[in-house]
């Protein structure tokens, strides 16, 4: 018997670019040959990677995929859905499978083809979930990339938005896939090489550039005084109190005021240099003032903000930056570092429920995760201690068998949504029954009740990981719900037995002093205010200028 | 416009000597300003008078101004509240603020 060489993929591959040899000089490709070498290189049943999160597109790529008439079967694998052109090959009816990660902007469209059958559900990841299955059983035959520059021998520049595409390039080269990529430029000389040309099968210079979305910047002039109190009664209760040295922050205005207060009540009250050292988050606008004061020591992003370019190769103690001195992210990595390597995790949310549970979710709306819940959890793989991370595993697991540690998971929401609508509910939306089917039965819970150790809201803190049973731990939540129908239904008795023990605080408690809970005391007041404090170095994008 | 006069039990406040009253808040879209007076008749009450531009929550400002009075020492004064659509995360805050207004300094 003769052993089998086992290489199809390999020999399939070279079928694939000697189909689109005649296109081709060298690894450049003409923008007008894009679909002809799409249609080319993709065969019927591929699983297909289409790069794009919620920050950078391969916008020009997703457009020429989605004018073919010749593709069939296909299993498309990508982390966010977010172009009408992704839209397009659904309404087509041309994929067989999704793996995907989130569709925020498209909420309300993905909802609409799921009730009518068009969007074939695989599952709905986590960022990292989803990379990792590219090295797993998800490994793409086929990857459309985005990349800022080229050179003429293939190597690609990804510039600030490194985002997720090495996470998309090394299973797909490495397993003898294809990795097209569109760039905005072809040069002569790359200003540094992020991806090996070795790696890179075709390029194309799109004729427009690569769509970028600025998410994380927060306009200081939007802040609210409740978001400064409930700022206030986290950085007493919560940053103080564990000494949190190295966090993540999520992209919400609570979290800006955060940042926007270490600097002057932070400073009052004695914490630079203890706590906010080690971020793993995007370069957010609002930690400018952070950084100016001398707050903080490192920042790693998992991804770009547009904007910041010069403010953070300006500041090469603070970020990542590559010999050329320009900023650098990996989102797979940052992830990676925020669930293992951080004392602290704090978002916001849409939805929470009496067991703690929260989803952004809403009915009619199918959202999907992006990367919080990577952060937004227990890793239970976790050794190494840290005082904050002892401190709430003290708390939290007094029995054998049990983690010493525990990160802190803190979901930071107003009590109502815009519109009166309560944040707090009996049962999320999530659970609606045409979602859960789709999922195989599985809601899509963003971050997990159990996950979670404490909720701010603007009545005051619950430390849910102090919590005895699920019991206490509904009481608890009912405490701190406000006038939501959820807070309501709290008993006086509960809640003062819970604030005996600490498990429920009050502003008073924390020695927050409500009055002092207004706008005058932000580091800055306005998008002005961060270009000043910046030296000049941040230059916000057009929508956010208004002088 | 609703208004809305109701009396809860709380226990008496201790007045700063140099303060007669406090004030949060302002009457502006989407806020409302809160003003604490003596009310020496009624030690052992706060007496809330409220103006709402929004009708329809008398239930929600009931059990927010009843959870004020229980949870703090207010008695002996008199709350008056002018709302113009503050949102209901607002509302305590005002009245929190305006209390801390007449107790010890904290951070």
């Amino acid at each position: 018997m003769t052993s089998s060489p086992r290489d199809t993929r390999r020999r399939n591959k070279a079928a694939r670019l000697s189909r689109a040899a005649a296109l081709v000089a060298g690894k450049l490709v003409p923008h007008e040959k894009t679909a002809d070498l799409l249609r080319a290189v993709i065969e019927p049943g591929d699983i297909l990677c289409l790069e794009g999160d919620n920050q950078k597109q391969a916008d020009f790529l997703a457009e020429q995929l989605a004018s073919l008439d010749s593709l069939r079967d296909l299993h498309l694998v990508m982390s966010c859905i977010t172009l009408p052109s992704h839209l397009e090959l659904f309404k087509k009816g041309v994929v067989r499978q999704v793996d995907f990660c989130y569709a925020g902007p498209q909420g309300n469209a993905v909802a609409d083809l799921l009730a009518a059958g068009q969007f074939p559900i695989g599952a709905i990841h986590t960022y990292n979930e989803l990379y990792a299955r590219y090295y797993i059983d998800l490994t793409p035959r086929v990857a459309l990339i985005a990349a800022a520059k080229a050179d003429r021998a293939g190597n690609l520049f990804l510039a600030a938005n490194t985002e997720e595409t090495p996470a998309i390039v090394e299973p797909t080269a490495f397993y003898d896939g294809v990795v097209i990529a569109q760039v905005n430029e072809i040069v002569d000389e790359l200003p540094r090489i992020d991806i090996p040309t070795d790696q890179v099968d075709f390029v194309i210079e799109a004729p427009y550039p690569m769509h970028l979305t600025a998410l994380f910047t927060r306009d200081p002039a939007a802040i609210t005084d409740v978001q400064i109190l409930m700022a206030m009664m986290a950085i007493r209760g919560i940053y103080e109190e564990y000494e949190v040295e190295s966090l993540n922050h999520g992209v919400g205005f609570n979290t800006s005021a955060i940042e926007l207060l270490l600097p002057t009540y932070g400073e009052e009250l004695g914490l630079k240099g203890k706590i906010c050292k080690y971020w793993m988050v995007n370069p957010l606008p609002t930690m400018i003032p952070a950084i100016e004061a001398g707050w903080v020591e490192t920042v790693f992003s998992v991804g770009g903000e547009v904007g910041m370019e010069r403010y953070t190769a300006a500041r090469p103690d603070i970020y990542f930056t590559g010999r050329d001195g320009s900023f650098h992210s990996n989102r797979p990595m940052g992830q990676l570092a925020g669930h293992y390597a951080i004392d602290m995790f704090i978002g916001a949310s849409l939805q929470v429920d009496i067991h703690g549970n929260s989803s952004t979710v809403s009915k009619g709306r199918i959202t999907g995760f992006g990367g919080a819940p990577n952060m937004g959890c227990q890793p239970t793989g976790r050794r190494h201690p840290s005082k904050a991370w002892l401190k709430a595993g003290r708390e939290a697991n007094p029995g054998p068998g049990s983690l010493p540690g525990r990160k802190l998971v803190v979901q930071m929401v107003e009590t109502f949504q815009s519109g009166r609508v309560p944040t707090f509910v009996e049962s999320l939306d999530a659970q609606d029954p045409a979602i859960k089917a789709a999922m195989q039965g599985v809601a899509p819970v963003m971050i997990y009740g159990d996950d979670v150790t404490h909720l701010v809201t603007e009545e005051g803190i619950a430390n849910l990981g102090a919590c005895r049973s699920p019991e206490e731990r509904t009481a608890a939540i009912r405490a701190v719900a406000g006038y939501t129908p959820v807070g309501l239904k709290r008993s006086l008795a509960d809640t003062a037995a819970l604030r005996a023990r600490g498990i429920v605080r009050l502003p008073e408690d924390l020695g927050v002093s409500p009055a002092r809970a207004n706008r005058s005391l932000l580091a800055a007041q306005e998008i002005k205010d961060l270009v000043r404090i910046s030296g000049g170095l941040y230059d916000p994008p057009a929508k956010f200028v208004d002088w | 416009m609703e208004t809305f006069q109701h009396s809860f039990p709380s226990r008496p406040l201790a007045w700063p000597a140099d303060r007669s009253w406090a004030l949060a808040g302002v009457v502006g879209s989407g806020n409302l300003e809160v003003l604490i007076e003596p009310n020496p008749a009624a030690p052992d009450a706060v007496a809330y008078d409220l103006q709402t531009s929004i009708p329809g929550y008398a239930d929600s400002w009931k059990a927010a101004l009843a959870d004020f009075a229980a949870h703090y020492a207010v008695g002996g004064t008199r709350i008056t509240l002018h709302d113009q659509g503050a949102a209901p995360v607002v509302i305590t805050m005002r009245l929190r603020q305006a209390l801390d207004l007449l107790t010890p300094a904290q951070p």
